[in-house]
């Protein structure tokens, strides 16, 4: 058999098509697992899914929180209720309300000028700690912030522009801080000389304060639940 | 002819098991075109086939229309993208027509025999 032009041709061709087939194969494969827009898309609804459940606990929760608070006003549990309540406040799943003041925060609202650092008048985690520091110092019983009630584990963290309380409970600024407590004393320990407020202010972050008869604090709202600490008679 | 059959036959598997050995990386945004380009590629090589059954098969015209065809359809799509007007689709079309009518001229040559 006698090799002609053309059979090199049609090799040749033959070998360009199959790289190309294979080639485009490979890439289309590859770009078909980029296409993650349908991930996506499932991934919201899971979250969605998710939302809605913990909702639905969360009604519970309040819902049983009632019938427990019903289950404790019986009379012959007066003198328990009356410890319940005190522990109650102090643990935060009871509203409270009495004298106190409320703290506004918020960022400065000084022009900045170029080549200065954004970072050092905007408020931060720390300050909102600062201030929360010196109402606890100051005697304050009960403690809330943009309604988020404080507890004894409520943590203040910074995430991006927001801060993050009591686990998932993402806070922007301004930031209302609720305290109760003796309002002058409260009032003093941020506003005296050299305090936290001062220091606050050179940096031009607002902060103002007004002392009120009635302060509302909602009760915490998330769930508790202990998994490595035993208390009682096991401790 | 038989010996050229054998000859594609034994040439695509070559190309294909070196275009899947070989890592070949493109940029994804040439997907588009490539495609175009096999998609004229594989028009021409029908073409070609048909015009063996119908014995006026002209390796110069076969050779030029490959490249020719692939190029300017990668080429045509890519100006397109550039114009905002989807060329590629018109590609797509006038050579899927053609590899379609090609195929079903084939397949009563094939028929016919």
């Amino acid at each position: 058999m006698k090799i002609k032009g053309y059979h090199w041709a049609i090799g040749l061709v033959a070998v360009l098509l199959g790289i190309m087939l294979a080639v485009q194969f490979q890439m289309n494969s590859s770009l078909q697992k980029n296409l993650s827009s349908e991930r996506t898309e499932k991934l919201t609804q899971q979250i969605e899914q998710k939302k809605m459940a913990l909702e639905k606990l969360q009604a519970r929760v309040e819902e049983m929180r009632q019938k427990l608070d019903e289950a404790t006003a019986r009379p012959e549990l007066g003198r328990l209720k009356v410890q319940l309540d005190k522990v109650g406040i102090m643990a935060g799943t009871v509203p409270v309300v009495g004298p106190g003041i409320e703290v506004t925060l918020n960022d400065s609202n000084v022009a900045l000028q170029p080549g200065q650092n954004p970072n050092l008048y905007v408020l931060h985690d720390e300050d909102v700690l600062k201030v929360l520091n010196e109402l606890k110092a100051a005697g304050a019983e009960a403690l809330a912030i943009n309604d988020q009630r404080l507890i004894a584990t409520s943590e203040i963290r910074c995430i991006g522009p927001t801060i993050l309380t009591n686990g998932n409970k993402r806070l922007a600024a301004p930031f209302v801080i609720t305290a109760i407590g003796n309002p002058d004393t409260l009032y003093n320990a941020l506003f005296m000389k050299g305090g936290v407020a001062e220091q606050l202010k050179d940096w031009g972050i607002q902060v103002s304060a007004s002392k009120m008869n009635e302060v509302i604090i909602s009760a915490y709202s998330g769930a508790i639940s202990y998994e490595y600490g035993n208390g009682g008679d096991k401790a | 002819m038989w010996f050229g059959t054998i000859l594609a036959a034994v040439g695509l598997f070559l190309g294909l098991f070196i275009g899947l050995k070989v890592p070949i990386v493109l940029p994804e945004s040439y997907a588009p075109y490539l495609g175009l380009a096999v998609l004229a590629a594989l028009d021409s090589v029908f073409g070609g086939i048909r015009a063996g059954m119908e014995d006026h098969f002209d390796n110069t015209v076969f050779l030029s229309g490959f490249f020719a065809n692939a190029l300017f359809a990668a080429g045509l799509a890519y100006i397109g993208e550039r114009l905002g007007v989807p060329l590629s689709t018109a590609a797509v079309v006038a050579f899927g027509v053609r590899l379609f009518q090609n195929l079903a001229i084939i397949r009563r040559h094939l028929l016919k025999k």
